[in-house]
């Protein structure tokens, strides 16, 4: 399997039906992300962009064509393996945090963990790991409401990273926050693809957020109209080779 | 699975929903509660009395010790036949009786028929835990009576030293106060046979004979001959299947019991429903976030069934414990059988645990299964959208 | 009211909460309504009873004493008794059932003139006289029992010494609150039966008598003339009214009426927690609306109003359900039916389920009070802002 292009959309249409009424969202796209690639997806509202985001963080099935991940055709999947497939994959980052409310930091961030075979310790090591990767140490007793929007996408992005998932798929992440935490969220997002390898596909519509990204990729009423590389060093091939050879988890540097 | 501190927090930030729907199934539960440990309390003082080897004679034909008796000269004659039980002294453990039941105020108000039993001095040895707790016992020919704990304490007149007025002629001075172990006997007056054959004219009949069978064998030897002899043509009932038949009247109590607590569930169904759908339409973007994770619909199903489950368990519990106070009053009702009062205490026991449980389990499974449904059926892109 | 149409679609804005609120109060008043019914259909039929001007004279030591069977001719013999029977509870087995139905000894010639308020053919009446085994039994067991003029009824003793082999010569019938499941035969045969075939043990016995009385005032004093001249007697008589004579009955169960009270309180208390709760729901679930509304003018008053008004409503609506839902099917289901004579007839009374529905009304505005003060409180700054 081609380590390069290791997110590949061939001709992926998808549509809603509402009724008697069809709704095409994309049509015929082809897409092609390196492994550790850190994509903005841009776009007017409608255009598409967080329903790309979804087929390919395995939230939804494309109606025609090929999603494959990491070497795993996702439309080959059922309901509860592609269920499966996301809690071992993808990390997920929301433009709403998404936190559970009645649980601390801690517990939010050990959510995912929950579906492994971990034991508590190494749960507990991992999680502590996470939250001290996004700057949160010594608040892993807050309940969300105590923190703020900021630091509640930290937590956030502590829970995604914390399985150490391939692909990282982040919704409007700074969307909800001021300018200086966007700026800190975005540095954090930069080092995770830089330190970390981590794929990162990120839809936005904040022009100065998608710049933080290694491409930009603008969307328009399903079809992709706009591909701007903003970094020519990160060409998949010298930045995948160079990668792979010091690839290193999250994981294995706390350890 | 999605931890329960997730539901018992929840629980927690609602904590108004969660009391009013606690004190509803708890309110439910507890008058279910209390229908069944009434049953309960009916059925053990009817069963306790029986002694395998004990047996009560009845005319033929009757099924009740209150319905009508026969000749004293009949009674005279089982007591001497072999294979009775013997006390100590060498006397038959065999007692005529004679039932009158007389109407009587209870204390506070209204009107029951209360059994007064006549009896043979060996009549206590036949019934193993009687104890007198208050007073003395009655002397034969001055019209006294003792009367039952639980008796004294809801009739007019039947406390220690008053006058019980059953009728014109028929009244007795009060001299003792008895236990007998739970069993029937705690509904009852006992007064001398005697004064209770002469004060309500009925010299020379009986209802009943009570007797203890030496053995096994002796017991069927004496039954066969009770039955078939033509100095008797009468009706021995094992004292165990005599009062069996007399717990029908709590049948009565069971069924309707069962009927109310039935609807009474479905009522408490729909409210913790109630609850758990409005649980699932605010916490629709955290469903989705979780499926999001990778918790497949089996843990969500769990989830907001395990909370469905935990409120109505808090809510259980709280019913059950609230019937303990109860345990310490005696109530009254009228044996639809006999027509006569008889008194029970609230009994907490498997049927009252098993209606708790039971409720609790249909409140909780039921009433959780379609709002959980609801948030396994969601469909994740929609639920991460919802505000 | 213009706001009603804003009302009806808030209730039915979240339909499922609407359904399930209203289910329960359904639920629970229908429940209300057999346990209160079971207690004012007693008192409704005493009442009713009061109308007949019927005395009984039991014996002073209760209903097992004897009273004796001369008593009947001389209480007839008293000025002011229209007539009197003795009536005698058989309480036979019928194929192996005990007490399967009420049936009485009592005097044919006499009956019909006692309880003057059943209907009988003439024949039927002739017929009872004449036929020494004859049985007269209401419209309603005849109808469970699939019986006609012309079947055998033989009925076994329990609490007699002896067999009745009886035939039914009639059937009565009479309005729904009267019990038409009794079964009468003729007192004579009984005692003839007793006399013959068991000694003469328990004969002479006329259970109790009853009398009816040309005029109500007449009852008091006939009652204690009756008791006043047995007194000294060998069985000393205790005379009351009939409806006295029922409410005894009645007080026989004892504090498993108060239970049952205290049960139907505890279910409407459950109830009013399970509708607050509702309300409270619906409510946080429209703070920012509530907000809206008062932004655009809406005065506190009218937004308390609104609140109250869905509250009772919807639980007025299950309510009206529950306790008509209850009236209906009782009315339809005859009870009485399968309760083997301990119940002759279940129905609930219009003062029960008007009682019923006033509480669910009650039940819905007390509910709606809380949050719709909440509501009427909340800052609408507060309210709006709770949106993002």
């Amino acid at each position: 399997m081609s380590q390069v292009n290791s997110i590949v959309l061939e001709n992926v249409s998808k549509q809603y039906r509402r009724d008697d009424f069809v709704i095409p969202v994309l049509a015929g796209l082809d897409l092609r992300i390196a492994e550790g690639e850190f994509l903005a997806l841009m776009g007017p509202s409608g255009s598409g962009k967080t329903t790309l985001l979804n087929l390919i963080a395995g939230l939804d099935y494309a109606t025609d064509g090929q999603v494959i991940v990491h070497g795993q055709d996702l439309g080959e999947l059922s309901d509860s393996e592609i269920t499966r497939w996301r809690s071992e994959n993808v990390g997920f980052i929301f433009q709403l945090y998404n936190l559970i409310p009645v649980l601390t930091a801690f517990e939010n961030v050990e959510l995912p963990l929950l579906l492994t075979n971990l034991t508590r310790k190494r749960r507990r090591q991992n999680v502590m790991t996470a939250l001290k990767a996004v700057g949160l140490e010594g608040r892993e007793d807050h309940y969300p409401r105590q923190l703020s929007g900021g630091q509640e996408q930290r937590v956030a992005i502590a829970r995604a990273i914390v399985t150490d998932p391939y692909l990282l798929v982040a919704d409007e992440p700074t969307g909800d926050l001021d300018r200086n935490s966007a700026e800190e969220i975005l540095d954090l997002l930069q080092q995770l693809n830089r330190d970390f390898n981590k794929t990162i596909v990120m839809v936005t519509h904040d022009p100065l957020a998608a710049k933080r990204a290694g491409r930009e990729l603008h969307l328009d009423k399903g079809k992709l109209v706009k591909n701007i590389e903003l970094r020519p060093e990160y060409d998949a091939d010298s930045v995948s080779a160079a990668r792979s050879a010091d690839h290193q988890s999250i994981q294995e540097t706390a350890s | 699975m999605i931890p329960l501190k997730y539901n018992v927090r929840n629980l927690r930030v609602r904590w108004v929903n969660t009391v009013l729907s606690i004190l509803a199934t708890g309110l439910v539960v507890w008058s279910s509660c209390i229908l069944f440990g009434f049953v309960e309390g009916l059925q053990y003082s009817l069963n306790v009395s029986g002694d395998p080897l004990d047996m009560i004679v009845l005319r033929k034909g009757s099924t009740n010790e209150t319905n009508g008796g026969y000749d004293e000269s009949k009674a005279d004659s089982i007591l001497t036949l072999d294979g009775i039980a013997r006390d100590p002294q060498g006397r038959p453990l065999a007692s005529i009786e004679l039932l009158n039941i007389p109407v009587v105020e209870r204390r506070g108000g209204g009107r029951a028929n209360i059994i007064v039993r006549g009896i043979d001095p060996v009549a206590r040895e036949l019934r193993p835990s009687f104890q007198i707790i208050a007073g003395r016992d009655f002397e034969p020919g001055k019209a006294e009576c003792i009367v039952s704990k639980n008796l004294s304490k809801r009739f007019a007149g039947a406390g220690l030293g008053e006058l019980l007025v059953c009728g014109d002629k028929e009244q007795y001075r009060v001299v003792g106060i008895f236990t007998a172990g739970g069993s029937a006997a705690e509904s009852e007056v006992w007064v001398d046979r005697q004064d209770l054959e002469q004060r309500t004219g009925r010299e020379g009949s009986v209802s009943s004979v009570q007797l203890r069978a030496a053995s096994a064998a002796d017991y069927d030897r004496i039954k066969s001959t009770i039955e078939n002899d033509n100095r008797f043509k009468l009706a021995p009932l094992s004292e165990v299947d005599y009062f069996a038949a007399q717990s029908r009247s709590s049948l009565f109590l069971k069924v309707g019991g069962t009927i109310i607590a039935i609807l009474l569930t479905a009522g408490a169904m729909f409210a913790a429903a109630n609850t758990m759908y409005a649980a699932v339409r605010t916490r629709t973007r955290e469903i989705g976030t979780m499926r999001a994770l990778g918790f497949s619909r089996m843990d969500v199903l769990f989830c907001f069934l395990g909370e469905s489950m935990l409120l109505c368990l808090l809510g259980g519990a709280l019913g059950l414990l609230a019937t303990l106070p109860l345990q310490v009053i005696t109530y009254g009702t009228s044996n639809f059988d006999t027509f006569s009062e008889v008194t029970f205490n609230f009994r907490f026991g498997p049927l009252v645990m098993g209606v708790a449980v039971g409720m609790t389990l249909a409140m909780g499974l039921v009433g959780g299964l379609f709002p959980a449904l609801r948030a396994v059926r969601m469909d994740v892109i929609k639920a991460l959208r919802e505000v | 009211m213009k706001f009603l149409g804003y009302i009806l679609r808030n209730a039915r804005r979240s339909p499922v909460r609407t359904f399930l609120t209203m289910a329960s109060t359904t639920v629970s008043l229908f429940l209300t309504m057999v346990l209160l019914s079971y207690f004012t259909v007693n008192d409704a039929v005493a009442d009713s009873i009061k109308l007949l001007n019927r005395i009984v004279t039991m014996s002073s030591q209760g209903l097992a004493q004897p009273v004796p069977i001369a008593r009947v001719r001389e209480i007839a013999a008293l000025e002011g008794v229209k007539a009197a029977t003795p009536f005698s509870w058989y309480g036979g087995k019928f194929n192996e059932e005990v007490m399967p139905f009420a049936q009485f000894g009592v005097d044919p010639s006499t009956i019909w003139e006692v309880y003057d308020e059943l209907s009988v053919p003439e024949e039927q009446k002739k017929a009872f006289v004449e036929k020494r085994d004859g049985a007269v039994i209401g419209r309603r067991l005849a109808q469970d029992r699939n019986l006609k003029v012309g079947d055998p009824l033989p009925l076994k003793q329990d609490l007699y010494p002896v067999d009745m082999n009886l035939t039914v010569v009639g059937i009565y019938d009479g309005t729904p609150d009267r019990d038409l499941r009794m079964c009468f035969f003729n007192w004579d045969f009984l005692n003839e039966e007793l006399k013959s075939r068991a000694n003469g043990q328990m004969a002479d016995n006329a259970g109790v008598v009853i009398a009816k009385v040309a005029s109500a005032d007449l009852m008091p004093t006939l009652s204690k003339a009756i008791d006043a001249s047995y007194a000294n007697s060998d069985t000393p008589t205790r005379t009351q009214t009939e409806e006295a004579f029922a409410k005894m009955f009645s007080e026989m169960f004892g504090d498993l009426k108060g239970m049952i009270r205290w049960i139907s309180l505890a279910v409407l208390v459950s109830l009013l927690f399970v509708a607050g709760n509702a309300m409270a729901m619906a409510m946080r679930e429209r703070t920012t609306e509530m907000a809206v509304l008062k932004a655009i003018g809406f005065r506190r008053g009218l937004v308390v109003t609104l609140v109250l008004a869905e509250a009772v409503l919807v639980a007025g609506l299950g309510g009206a359900i529950g306790t008509l839902g209850a009236k209906v099917f009782f009315d339809l289901v005859d009870l009485g039916k399968y309760t083997a004579g301990m119940l002759p007839f279940f129905f609930v009374p219009w003062s029960t389920a008007l009682i019923g529905l006033g509480a669910s009304l009650f039940i819905g505005f007390a509910s709606g009070l809380l949050p719709a003060i909440q509501s009427a409180r909340l800052s609408v700054i507060d309210g709006l802002r709770k949106v993002v």
